[in-house]
Protein backbone atom coordinates (compact mmCIF):
# COMPACT_ATOMS: atom_id res chain seq x y z
CA UNK A 1 0.00 0.00 0.00
CA UNK A 2 1.12 3.70 -0.98
CA UNK A 3 0.48 6.58 1.34
CA UNK A 4 -1.36 7.71 -1.45
CA UNK A 5 -4.00 4.79 -0.79
CA UNK A 6 -3.68 4.56 2.33
CA UNK A 7 -4.81 8.25 2.63
CA UNK A 8 -7.46 7.50 -0.20
CA UNK A 9 -10.35 6.10 2.32
CA UNK A 10 -10.03 8.14 5.83
CA UNK A 11 -13.55 6.66 7.34
CA UNK A 12 -13.91 8.73 10.37
CA UNK A 13 -13.77 12.58 10.94
CA UNK A 14 -13.34 14.91 13.70
CA UNK A 15 -15.84 14.75 16.53
CA UNK A 16 -16.69 11.15 15.63
CA UNK A 17 -17.13 8.76 18.75
CA UNK A 18 -15.20 5.58 18.07
CA UNK A 19 -14.75 2.59 19.69
CA UNK A 20 -11.22 0.58 20.02
CA UNK A 21 -11.77 -2.95 19.10
CA UNK A 22 -10.71 -5.49 22.14
CA UNK A 23 -8.22 -7.64 19.17
CA UNK A 24 -7.10 -6.51 15.69
CA UNK A 25 -5.27 -9.52 14.40
CA UNK A 26 -3.48 -7.86 11.54
CA UNK A 27 -3.42 -4.55 12.86
CA UNK A 28 -0.39 -2.06 13.88
CA UNK A 29 1.35 -3.59 17.04
CA UNK A 30 1.24 -0.10 18.92
CA UNK A 31 -2.24 0.34 20.17
CA UNK A 32 -1.85 -0.05 24.07
CA UNK A 33 -3.97 -2.56 26.27
CA UNK A 34 -5.78 -0.26 28.19
CA UNK A 35 -7.59 1.53 25.61
CA UNK A 36 -8.90 -1.72 24.17
CA UNK A 37 -12.37 -1.94 24.32
CA UNK A 38 -12.79 1.85 25.46
CA UNK A 39 -14.70 4.71 23.47
CA UNK A 40 -13.60 8.25 22.73
CA UNK A 41 -13.93 10.91 20.48
CA UNK A 42 -11.69 11.25 17.16
CA UNK A 43 -9.82 14.89 17.61
CA UNK A 44 -7.49 14.99 14.78
CA UNK A 45 -6.67 12.89 11.45
CA UNK A 46 -3.28 12.20 10.49
CA UNK A 47 -3.67 10.77 7.57
CA UNK A 48 -1.38 8.05 6.59
CA UNK A 49 2.43 8.62 7.54
CA UNK A 50 5.28 7.43 5.68
CA UNK A 51 7.92 6.47 8.88
CA UNK A 52 10.21 4.17 6.69
CA UNK A 53 12.77 4.70 10.19
CA UNK A 54 10.44 2.80 12.60
CA UNK A 55 8.62 0.47 10.61
CA UNK A 56 8.06 -1.32 7.52
CA UNK A 57 5.35 -0.75 5.00
CA UNK A 58 2.39 2.09 5.61
CA UNK A 59 0.01 1.70 8.25
CA UNK A 60 -3.66 2.34 7.65
CA UNK A 61 -4.62 6.36 8.56
CA UNK A 62 -3.87 7.61 12.05
CA UNK A 63 -6.41 9.31 14.63
CA UNK A 64 -5.78 11.14 17.52
CA UNK A 65 -8.47 9.67 19.80
CA UNK A 66 -9.02 11.54 22.97
CA UNK A 67 -10.36 9.56 26.16
CA UNK A 68 -11.45 10.41 29.20
CA UNK A 69 -9.22 8.84 32.34
CA UNK A 70 -12.72 7.85 33.65
CA UNK A 71 -14.20 5.45 31.00
CA UNK A 72 -10.06 3.92 30.73
CA UNK A 73 -9.44 3.47 34.17
CA UNK A 74 -12.76 4.13 36.14
CA UNK A 75 -13.40 6.84 38.35
CA UNK A 76 -14.48 10.18 38.34
CA UNK A 77 -11.46 12.10 36.55
CA UNK A 78 -12.36 14.31 33.90
CA UNK A 79 -8.28 14.25 33.00
CA UNK A 80 -8.27 13.16 29.18
CA UNK A 81 -5.62 10.51 27.56
CA UNK A 82 -5.30 11.19 23.93
CA UNK A 83 -4.22 8.13 22.06
CA UNK A 84 -3.09 8.13 18.08
CA UNK A 85 -4.66 4.81 16.61
CA UNK A 86 -4.91 3.29 13.45
CA UNK A 87 -7.97 3.25 11.72
CA UNK A 88 -8.07 -0.87 11.31
CA UNK A 89 -8.46 -0.51 15.47
CA UNK A 90 -11.43 1.74 15.20
CA UNK A 91 -15.16 0.96 14.74
CA UNK A 92 -17.73 3.53 15.06
CA UNK A 93 -19.56 3.64 18.63
CA UNK B 1 11.90 12.87 39.91
CA UNK B 2 13.51 16.13 38.94
CA UNK B 3 17.15 15.57 39.34
CA UNK B 4 18.46 18.73 41.05
CA UNK B 5 20.48 20.83 38.53
CA UNK B 6 24.14 20.69 39.37
CA UNK B 7 26.71 22.34 37.35
CA UNK B 8 30.55 19.79 37.22
CA UNK B 9 31.39 21.73 40.61
CA UNK B 10 28.28 21.40 42.74
CA UNK B 11 27.94 19.04 45.01
CA UNK B 12 25.36 16.68 44.48
CA UNK B 13 22.64 17.37 46.76
CA UNK B 14 20.26 14.70 46.77
CA UNK B 15 22.43 11.32 46.13
CA UNK B 16 19.85 8.12 46.19
CA UNK B 17 18.13 10.34 43.38
CA UNK B 18 21.18 10.03 41.15
CA UNK B 19 22.45 6.94 41.97
CA UNK B 20 18.02 5.64 41.33
CA UNK B 21 18.42 7.54 37.81
CA UNK B 22 21.95 5.76 36.54
CA UNK B 23 20.33 2.79 37.70
CA UNK B 24 16.97 3.12 36.09
CA UNK B 25 18.52 4.66 32.63
CA UNK B 26 21.35 1.40 32.78
CA UNK B 27 19.34 -1.22 32.72
CA UNK B 28 16.93 1.06 30.04
CA UNK B 29 20.07 1.19 27.77
CA UNK B 30 21.31 -2.44 28.06
CA UNK B 31 17.63 -4.54 27.95
CA UNK B 32 15.77 -1.85 25.18
CA UNK B 33 18.73 -1.44 23.44
CA UNK B 34 22.05 -2.48 23.40
CA UNK B 35 21.18 -6.36 23.72
CA UNK B 36 18.26 -6.45 21.59
CA UNK B 37 20.67 -5.33 18.58
CA UNK B 38 23.35 -8.11 19.73
CA UNK B 39 19.90 -10.56 19.36
CA UNK B 40 18.47 -8.77 16.35
CA UNK B 41 22.38 -9.01 14.24
CA UNK B 42 23.13 -12.32 15.64
CA UNK B 43 19.35 -13.83 14.46
CA UNK B 44 20.05 -12.18 11.21
CA UNK B 45 23.49 -13.72 10.56
CA UNK B 46 24.97 -10.24 10.45
CA UNK B 47 27.54 -10.38 13.22
CA UNK B 48 27.21 -13.36 14.75
CA UNK B 49 27.94 -14.38 18.57
CA UNK B 50 30.63 -15.65 17.16
CA UNK B 51 32.29 -12.87 16.33
CA UNK B 52 31.87 -10.78 19.16
CA UNK B 53 33.79 -14.01 20.78
CA UNK B 54 36.46 -13.48 18.46
CA UNK B 55 36.88 -9.88 19.11
CA UNK B 56 36.65 -10.56 22.64
CA UNK B 57 39.55 -12.11 22.72
CA UNK B 58 41.44 -8.84 22.19
CA UNK B 59 39.84 -6.12 24.61
CA UNK B 60 40.39 -5.96 28.14
CA UNK B 61 37.35 -6.02 30.47
CA UNK B 62 38.48 -2.49 32.20
CA UNK B 63 37.75 0.13 30.27
CA UNK B 64 40.29 2.76 30.14
CA UNK B 65 39.81 5.14 32.27
CA UNK B 66 37.64 3.19 34.53
CA UNK B 67 37.81 3.95 37.96
CA UNK B 68 35.83 3.04 40.93
CA UNK B 69 37.64 5.22 43.82
CA UNK B 70 37.23 8.53 45.64
CA UNK B 71 34.25 9.97 47.59
CA UNK B 72 30.83 8.22 47.03
CA UNK B 73 29.76 12.03 45.18
CA UNK B 74 33.52 11.08 42.96
CA UNK B 75 32.12 7.79 42.17
CA UNK B 76 28.67 8.67 41.40
CA UNK B 77 29.49 11.14 39.01
CA UNK B 78 32.01 8.65 37.33
CA UNK B 79 28.82 6.42 36.84
CA UNK B 80 27.34 9.60 35.00
CA UNK B 81 29.70 10.04 32.68
CA UNK B 82 30.12 6.37 31.94
CA UNK B 83 26.64 6.33 31.21
CA UNK B 84 26.34 8.88 29.05
CA UNK B 85 29.75 7.21 27.19
CA UNK B 86 27.45 3.98 27.06
CA UNK B 87 24.39 5.85 25.61
CA UNK B 88 25.99 7.43 23.12
CA UNK B 89 28.63 4.22 22.06
CA UNK B 90 25.06 2.37 21.41
CA UNK B 91 23.56 4.99 19.54
CA UNK B 92 26.70 4.59 17.10
CA UNK B 93 26.61 0.58 17.22
CA UNK B 94 23.11 1.42 15.98
CA UNK B 95 23.85 3.02 12.99
CA UNK B 96 22.41 1.29 9.62
CA UNK B 97 24.46 -1.46 8.39
CA UNK B 98 25.33 -2.80 4.87
CA UNK B 99 23.26 -6.30 4.48
CA UNK B 100 20.86 -5.52 6.55
CA UNK B 101 17.62 -3.95 6.24
CA UNK B 102 16.69 -2.46 9.79
CA UNK B 103 13.71 -0.21 10.54
CA UNK B 104 13.49 0.85 14.70
CA UNK B 105 10.50 -1.79 15.23
CA UNK B 106 12.46 -4.62 14.76
CA UNK B 107 14.14 -3.98 18.42
CA UNK B 108 10.64 -3.00 19.94
CA UNK B 109 9.91 -6.68 18.89
CA UNK B 110 13.05 -8.17 19.93
CA UNK B 111 12.86 -6.42 23.42
CA UNK B 112 9.07 -7.19 24.41
CA UNK B 113 7.34 -4.12 23.76
CA UNK B 114 4.33 -6.25 22.08
CA UNK B 115 5.26 -9.44 23.43
CA UNK B 116 5.98 -9.84 27.29
CA UNK B 117 7.98 -13.03 26.23
CA UNK B 118 10.51 -11.30 25.09
CA UNK B 119 11.39 -8.94 28.07
CA UNK B 120 15.33 -8.93 29.13
CA UNK B 121 14.83 -9.14 32.95
CA UNK B 122 16.66 -7.16 35.21
CA UNK B 123 18.72 -7.18 38.37
CA UNK B 124 17.04 -5.79 41.28
CA UNK B 125 18.58 -2.38 43.32
CA UNK B 126 18.93 -3.33 46.91
CA UNK B 127 21.01 -2.60 49.49
CA UNK B 128 22.33 0.23 51.12
CA UNK B 129 23.89 3.33 48.61
CA UNK B 130 27.28 2.49 48.97
CA UNK B 131 26.79 -1.47 48.18
CA UNK B 132 24.55 0.32 45.11
CA UNK B 133 26.71 2.31 43.73
CA UNK B 134 29.76 -0.48 43.61
CA UNK B 135 27.21 -2.73 41.79
CA UNK B 136 26.49 0.02 39.34
CA UNK B 137 30.21 0.11 39.33
CA UNK B 138 30.68 -3.52 37.99
CA UNK B 139 27.52 -3.70 35.90
CA UNK B 140 28.85 -1.16 34.07
CA UNK B 141 31.92 -2.35 33.36
CA UNK B 142 30.82 -5.56 31.93
CA UNK B 143 28.21 -3.63 30.16
CA UNK B 144 30.78 -1.44 28.26
CA UNK B 145 32.39 -4.41 27.54
CA UNK B 146 30.04 -5.83 25.44
CA UNK B 147 29.10 -2.76 23.91
CA UNK B 148 33.19 -2.31 23.04
CA UNK B 149 33.40 -5.57 21.83
CA UNK B 150 30.70 -5.16 19.82
CA UNK B 151 31.76 -2.00 18.01
CA UNK B 152 35.08 -4.37 17.34
CA UNK B 153 33.59 -6.84 15.67
CA UNK B 154 31.56 -4.50 13.32
CA UNK B 155 34.66 -2.95 12.92
CA UNK B 156 36.38 -6.44 12.21
CA UNK B 157 34.00 -7.21 9.83
CA UNK B 158 33.96 -4.37 7.74
CA UNK B 159 30.22 -3.32 9.10
CA UNK B 160 31.41 -0.19 10.20
CA UNK B 161 34.09 2.19 9.55
CA UNK B 162 36.21 4.26 11.72
CA UNK B 163 35.40 7.51 9.92
CA UNK B 164 32.05 6.65 9.90
CA UNK B 165 32.08 6.12 13.55
CA UNK B 166 33.89 9.32 14.03
CA UNK B 167 31.63 11.41 11.92
CA UNK B 168 28.61 10.33 13.92
CA UNK B 169 30.37 11.22 17.07
CA UNK B 170 30.53 14.91 15.88
CA UNK B 171 27.24 15.01 14.59
CA UNK B 172 25.80 13.40 17.99
CA UNK B 173 27.71 16.40 19.79
CA UNK B 174 25.46 18.85 17.68
CA UNK B 175 21.84 18.07 18.99
CA UNK B 176 20.12 18.76 22.10
CA UNK B 177 17.49 20.08 23.82
CA UNK B 178 18.70 23.72 22.91
CA UNK B 179 16.73 22.93 19.60
CA UNK B 180 13.10 22.65 21.73
CA UNK B 181 14.57 25.99 23.76
CA UNK B 182 14.54 27.79 20.45
CA UNK B 183 11.57 26.17 18.72
CA UNK B 184 9.34 27.42 22.02
CA UNK B 185 11.12 30.72 22.17
CA UNK B 186 10.50 31.14 18.51
CA UNK B 187 6.20 30.66 18.43
CA UNK B 188 5.71 32.78 21.92
CA UNK B 189 7.05 35.72 19.68
CA UNK B 190 6.15 34.97 15.94
CA UNK B 191 2.23 33.84 15.65
CA UNK B 192 2.85 32.48 11.86
CA UNK B 193 5.45 30.24 13.05
CA UNK B 194 3.47 29.22 15.52
CA UNK B 195 0.90 28.24 13.19
CA UNK B 196 2.86 26.33 10.95
CA UNK B 197 4.40 24.68 13.51
CA UNK B 198 1.05 23.84 15.04
CA UNK B 199 -0.41 22.17 11.54
CA UNK B 200 2.95 21.27 9.89
CA UNK B 201 5.24 20.42 12.73
CA UNK B 202 8.76 19.30 11.31
CA UNK B 203 8.64 21.43 8.22
CA UNK B 204 8.13 24.42 10.75
CA UNK B 205 11.58 23.92 12.18
CA UNK B 206 13.53 24.72 8.82
CA UNK B 207 12.74 28.19 9.66
CA UNK B 208 15.59 28.08 12.38
CA UNK B 209 17.97 25.89 10.56
CA UNK B 210 16.80 23.09 12.62
CA UNK B 211 17.53 19.85 10.51
CA UNK B 212 13.54 18.05 10.57
CA UNK B 213 14.25 14.71 11.56
CA UNK B 214 12.89 11.86 10.05
CA UNK B 215 10.70 10.45 12.96
CA UNK B 216 7.51 10.21 11.49
CA UNK B 217 5.62 13.57 11.99
CA UNK B 218 5.92 15.75 14.94
CA UNK B 219 2.69 16.44 17.42
CA UNK B 220 3.19 19.69 19.07
CA UNK B 221 0.44 20.13 21.75
CA UNK B 222 0.04 23.88 23.07
CA UNK B 223 -0.94 24.68 26.55
CA UNK B 224 -3.36 27.14 27.46
CA UNK B 225 -5.11 28.90 30.04
CA UNK B 226 -7.74 25.86 30.38
CA UNK B 227 -5.40 23.25 28.88
CA UNK B 228 -2.06 21.33 30.06
CA UNK B 229 -0.52 18.75 28.26
CA UNK B 230 1.95 15.99 29.03
CA UNK B 231 3.30 13.76 26.90
CA UNK B 232 4.63 10.20 27.41
CA UNK B 233 5.00 7.08 25.29
CA UNK B 234 3.37 3.68 27.41
CA UNK B 235 4.63 1.46 24.74
CA UNK B 236 8.08 2.46 24.51
CA UNK B 237 9.79 5.60 24.93
CA UNK B 238 9.23 7.65 22.07
CA UNK B 239 10.30 11.01 21.97
CA UNK B 240 11.34 13.56 18.97
CA UNK B 241 14.64 12.65 19.62
CA UNK B 242 15.91 13.28 16.28
CA UNK B 243 14.78 16.88 16.64
CA UNK B 244 14.97 17.70 20.58
CA UNK B 245 17.24 15.49 21.97
CA UNK B 246 17.08 13.13 24.58
CA UNK B 247 14.37 13.48 27.27
CA UNK B 248 14.93 13.70 30.21
CA UNK B 249 15.95 10.07 32.24
CA UNK B 250 12.50 9.07 33.94
CA UNK B 251 10.98 9.65 30.68
CA UNK B 252 11.63 6.25 30.37
CA UNK B 253 10.95 4.27 33.42
CA UNK B 254 8.02 2.27 34.13
CA UNK B 255 7.07 4.48 37.28
CA UNK B 256 5.91 7.57 34.96
CA UNK B 257 4.70 5.90 32.49
CA UNK B 258 2.22 3.61 34.75
CA UNK B 259 1.01 6.51 37.05
CA UNK B 260 0.87 9.47 34.19
CA UNK B 261 -2.02 8.04 31.90
CA UNK B 262 -3.93 6.78 35.33
CA UNK B 263 -3.68 9.80 37.15
CA UNK B 264 -2.20 12.48 35.41
CA UNK B 265 -2.78 15.25 37.50
CA UNK B 266 -1.89 13.50 40.76
CA UNK B 267 1.13 12.33 39.29
CA UNK B 268 2.09 15.96 38.34
CA UNK B 269 1.51 16.77 41.80
CA UNK B 270 3.39 13.79 43.66
CA UNK B 271 6.16 12.83 41.06
CA UNK B 272 7.32 16.70 39.99
CA UNK B 273 5.21 18.86 42.64
CA UNK B 274 3.23 20.18 39.68
CA UNK B 275 -0.06 21.17 41.27
CA UNK B 276 -2.74 23.00 38.43
CA UNK B 277 -5.80 24.61 39.06
CA UNK B 278 -8.77 22.05 39.60
CA UNK B 279 -10.66 23.79 35.97
CA UNK B 280 -7.68 23.22 34.38
CA UNK B 281 -7.78 20.11 31.78
CA UNK B 282 -4.72 17.53 32.15
CA UNK B 283 -4.46 16.11 28.47
CA UNK B 284 -2.02 12.99 28.36
CA UNK B 285 -0.75 12.72 25.15
CA UNK B 286 0.73 8.71 24.52
CA UNK B 287 2.99 8.79 21.63
CA UNK B 288 1.53 5.44 20.29
CA UNK B 289 2.65 5.45 16.85
CA UNK B 290 3.77 7.67 13.90
CA UNK B 291 3.00 11.24 15.54
CA UNK B 292 5.86 11.83 18.24
CA UNK B 293 4.95 14.82 20.79
CA UNK B 294 6.13 17.56 22.44
CA UNK B 295 4.50 20.17 24.50
CA UNK B 296 4.17 23.96 23.75
CA UNK B 297 4.12 25.77 26.70
CA UNK B 298 2.89 29.04 27.93
CA UNK B 299 4.93 32.01 27.93
CA UNK B 300 5.22 33.39 31.25
CA UNK B 301 3.87 36.17 32.68
CA UNK B 302 6.43 39.23 33.24
CA UNK B 303 8.78 38.29 29.59
CA UNK B 304 7.48 41.26 27.67
CA UNK B 305 9.89 42.88 25.55
CA UNK B 306 12.44 39.61 26.13
CA UNK B 307 14.36 38.29 23.02
CA UNK B 308 14.00 35.59 21.41
CA UNK B 309 17.34 33.83 22.98
CA UNK B 310 16.63 34.77 26.92
CA UNK B 311 13.18 33.53 25.92
CA UNK B 312 14.90 30.00 25.01
CA UNK B 313 16.48 30.36 28.40
CA UNK B 314 13.07 29.92 30.10
CA UNK B 315 12.25 26.16 28.32
CA UNK B 316 13.25 22.91 30.03
CA UNK B 317 13.20 19.35 29.06
CA UNK B 318 10.76 18.76 31.52
CA UNK B 319 8.57 21.75 30.28
CA UNK B 320 8.90 20.23 26.33
CA UNK B 321 7.30 16.31 28.09
CA UNK B 322 4.87 18.98 30.11
CA UNK B 323 5.86 18.10 33.91
CA UNK B 324 6.91 21.82 34.48
CA UNK B 325 6.15 25.48 33.76
CA UNK B 326 9.12 27.11 32.03
CA UNK B 327 11.52 28.73 34.50
CA UNK B 328 10.39 31.67 36.11
CA UNK B 329 11.52 35.29 34.58
CA UNK B 330 12.99 36.18 37.58
CA UNK B 331 15.88 33.02 38.05
CA UNK B 332 17.20 33.55 34.74
CA UNK B 333 17.25 37.45 34.91
CA UNK B 334 19.08 36.83 38.24
CA UNK B 335 21.37 34.62 36.66
CA UNK B 336 22.39 36.90 34.21
CA UNK B 337 22.83 39.88 36.48
CA UNK B 338 25.29 37.60 38.98
CA UNK B 339 28.97 37.85 38.16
Amino acid sequence: MTVAEAQATPRFAIGTRVRVQTTCPEGSPRTPLYVRGKRGIVTAVHGAIANPLDHRGIYPPLYSVLFTVGEVFGGASSDTLSVDVHEDWLEPA
Amino acid sequence: MTQPAVSAHAHILDPESHVHAVEEDLEYWRTKRLEPRVFLLHRRGVLTLYDLLQAATRLPRVAPGDRSTGSLEERIRALEDGLDEYVRGIALVSLDLPGYDYVIDDTRKERGDYDAFFRISKPSHEGTLEERVARLEEQLRDYSWLLRVLTQALLDKGLLSAERLAAERQRQAGRGAWNGARIVARAWVDPAFKEALLTQGREAVRALDIPPGRLGKLGVAENTATLHNVVVCTLCSCYPHDLLGDPPWWYRSDQYKQQIVRDPRGTLARLFGLTLPEQMEVRVHDSTSDVRWMVLPRRPAGTEGWSEEELAQLVTIESLVGVAEPRAPEEVRRREAAP
